[in-house]
């Protein structure tokens, strides 16, 4: 999520908002994101619910302003890619 | 005889769509509504609807190396 951060103008500038979502708690969050000075949403998706709606594991999707899904990437998040895709937009 | 069958087919189809786990959304689709408790305050999905992209980011655990 410190790599979000890092490029989170550049998000920003192509009217993206990052969310980060795990199933920690709000709590750990919280602490997590001052630790790290995460300025952007963590979603606190403890039963796993958000998950199981979208699907299993690490991966990062691009929903655009009218709620399609446009870009799924697997794995460990690339902002690159990410900020690419955007770009098409 | 019958019934039972049909019941047996049924709860078939039920595990194995089970045993496929959680669904994969792909590209195209319309991203599911949801309504999530965050660091900053309850997020609905259409609280960007018509305003922003959204880049959601599944990821396993805080503090864990990435």
């Amino acid at each position: 999520m410190q790599a979000f951060q890092k490029d989170l103008l550049r998000f920003e500038k192509l009217n993206a908002q990052v969310l980060g979502v795990s199933t920690d708690s709000l709590a750990t969050h919280e602490e997590f994101s001052s630790k790290h000075g995460l300025t952007f949403p963590l979603i606190a998706d403890e039963g796993g619910e958000l998950q199981k709606l979208y699907a299993p594991g690490r991966v990062t999707f691009i929903i655009d302003q009218t709620g399609t899904v446009r870009f799924v990437q697997k794995g460990v998040p690339v902002n690159e890619a990410l900020l690419e895709e955007l770009s098409k937009f | 005889m019958r019934r039972s069958i049909i019941g047996t087919l049924a709860t078939s189809a039920m595990v194995a769509l089970g045993s496929i786990g959680a669904r994969a959304l792909e590209v195209g689709e319309k991203a599911p509504h949801f309504e999530v408790p965050s660091t900053k305050g309850s997020i609905q999905l259409s609280d960007y609807l018509g305003k922003r992209h959204v880049v959601l980011a599944f990821y396993f655990a805080d503090f864990t190396p990435t």
